[in-house]
């Protein structure tokens, strides 16, 4: 049921549908160029994609991360999240998306969070609409900077300082998809994954692999899966209007 | 002499004309910037504005990648486009410290053509606009009390995370620093005696600011109150050689009257 596709070309898929978003405006085009090919209505007869990715094969053995800088607030070593999976293998930090969605419920109204605590992000990975706010903080005493590039491009998208604890800042996400990889230089270990898409159709799983997404307009999708280490999957998806499809989304371990 | 409205229509039409142009010539020509271009940047710049230029495998400073539209040098917040005006303040001064020089020796129409070109190497220009500059409050004035807070400030904002103690670019982070094209970045050394991005005390406020864009120099737009940056503009200077002895000196010309 479930075709593995290769990660590359999703991703492109997300873009093209971007670029042609852009095109298709024309040069006047200053903000949300791409929500112009999503439609905000009323769902009134949504279905709930209630699902869970598992992974398939033992988790590859992870060297907690050696601290570098730092050790005196950060500590020796921190525990490498790259894989978090509960007894039953459930995968946390999947990004759940539909694909090819053009219309449906409003943006979310508030900001994304992003803490760095503990000398790391939180949340690892999270998806975003175009141009959302991401409202950044620390929890930590020594100098964090957060530095969101473009993940194909290595692009910069801003890079703010937050020089002490207690600080935050919001700012606003671009105006077009796309997959979003942050950085902190000043700890080079530290990373987190925001994956913009045009449309509010997407769910991050939690620590035993489950994620929902709701108010779905009843159709066919395409439903898709990324992690950071395992890559991508998608496979159809049927939502039936006011129904609950609960798919089970496996994904190999690399 | 009496002129008939009338006959004044036109020559107000033609003087709105040459100042709508010139606003938006700002913007040069393309086609003649190309040939610019090819003459004196190309070498190192590489025809597809990659920074990959015949020259740029021996720069220990890597030549400007123009396709993401990412500029040091800028007037704008941080993740901004740069106004055209930032692209030719680089231009005229240079970037020292590395390979970039003056191009005083171009005409300014030169220049402004060349700027329009280097845009079409970045899809970002077509599509956004850079936000307003940052706002630079006067320098209230290099003095020994505020170098004493400057000090404090650098260690509060935690500075020496890159930059060191001393500020001598030897902090705990300072060793696996890379920009945005994977090349090992270094933060700069205060003590050396020159800023890259200029020496006015402006420049220096101007990049706490705005960041680097392209390297981990961050901004600190958000956290850092204008009355600390400048207290931090004067630490910093206090760290070129010479820098403070020069500044009391003047200070004393002036009080005595000595200088003119």
């Amino acid at each position: 049921m479930l075709n593995g596709i290769g990660a590359a070309a999703s991703r492109h898929s997300v873009f093209a549908r971007a670029c042609v978003a852009v095109v298709g405006v024309g040069a006047s085009l200053v903000t949300h160029q791409a929500l112009a090919s999503y439609e905000v209505m009323a769902v009134t007869n949504g279905g709930t994609i209630d699902g869970s990715v598992t992974l398939t094969g033992a988790a590859p053995g992870q060297a907690a991360i050696k601290v570098s800088k730092n050790q005196d607030y950060c500590g020796q070593t921190i525990p490498d999240p790259a894989y978090t999976v509960d007894s039953s293998g459930g995968l946390a930090n999947v990004i759940v998306y539909l694909k090819d969605i053009t219309k449906g419920k409003a943006a979310p109204a508030e900001p994304l969070a992003l803490v760095n605590t503990k000398c790391m992000f939180s949340p690892r990975v999270q998806g975003a609409m175009v141009s959302q706010q991401v409202k950044i903080s620390s929890d930590d005493t020594v100098l964090h900077n957060t530095h969101p590039q473009n993940a194909e491009t290595n692009a910069t998208i801003f890079n703010v300082a937050l020089p002490f604890k207690g600080f935050s800042v919001t700012k606003p996400l671009p105006t077009m998809p796309m997959m979003i990889k942050v950085k902190c230089d000043a700890h080079e270990w530290m990373h987190a994954w925001i994956m913009e898409l045009d449309h509010p159709y997407y769910a991050t799983t939690s620590a035993d692999g489950h994620f929902t997404i709701k108010d779905v307009p009843p159709g066919t999708y395409t439903l898709a899966v990324w992690h950071e280490v395992a890559g991508e999957k998608s496979a159809p998806v049927v939502v039936a209007a006011g129904q609950t499809v609960k798919p089970k989304i496996t994904l190999a371990a690399k | 002499m009496f002129y008939r409205v009338g006959q004044l229509i036109p020559v107000f039409a033609g003087l709105l004309f040459a100042a709508g142009s010139a606003t938006a010539a700002g913007t040069g020509s393309v086609k003649t910037g190309k040939l610019v271009y090819e003459r004196y940047c190309l070498s190192c710049h590489g025809a597809e504005g990659n920074g990959q230029g015949e020259a740029a495998e021996y720069m220990a400073v890597k030549p400007r990648d123009y396709r993401q539209g990412t500029y040091k040098w800028r007037t704008t917040p941080s993740g901004s486009l740069p106004l055209d005006s930032d692209l030719e303040h680089t231009l005229l001064n240079g970037l020292h410290g590395t390979y970039m020089p003056t191009w005083r020796a171009l005409d300014q129409r030169s220049r402004r053509d060349v700027i329009s070109y280097i845009k079409t190497f970045s899809p970002r220009f077509a599509t956004e606009k850079p936000q307003d500059p940052i706002v630079i409050p006067p320098d209230p004035g290099y003095s020994d009390a505020s170098v004493a807070r400057g000090t404090a400030v650098y260690k509060k904002y935690n500075c020496s995370q890159c930059h060191g103690p001393g500020g001598q670019g030897d902090g705990p982070s300072a060793h696996e620093l890379k920009d945005d094209w994977g090349n090992a970045i270094v933060p700069y050394d205060l003590t050396k005696g020159h800023v890259k991005c200029g020496d006015q005390s402006t420049d220096i406020y101007r990049v706490f600011m705005t960041g680097l864009a392209g390297t981990p120099m961050p901004t600190f737009a958000d956290s850092m109150s204008s009355a600390d940056a400048w207290d931090l503009v004067h630490f910093i200077q206090s760290l070129s050689p010479g820098y403070a002895k020069n500044m009391m000196a003047a200070a004393a010309d002036r009080k005595t009257g000595a200088t003119q």
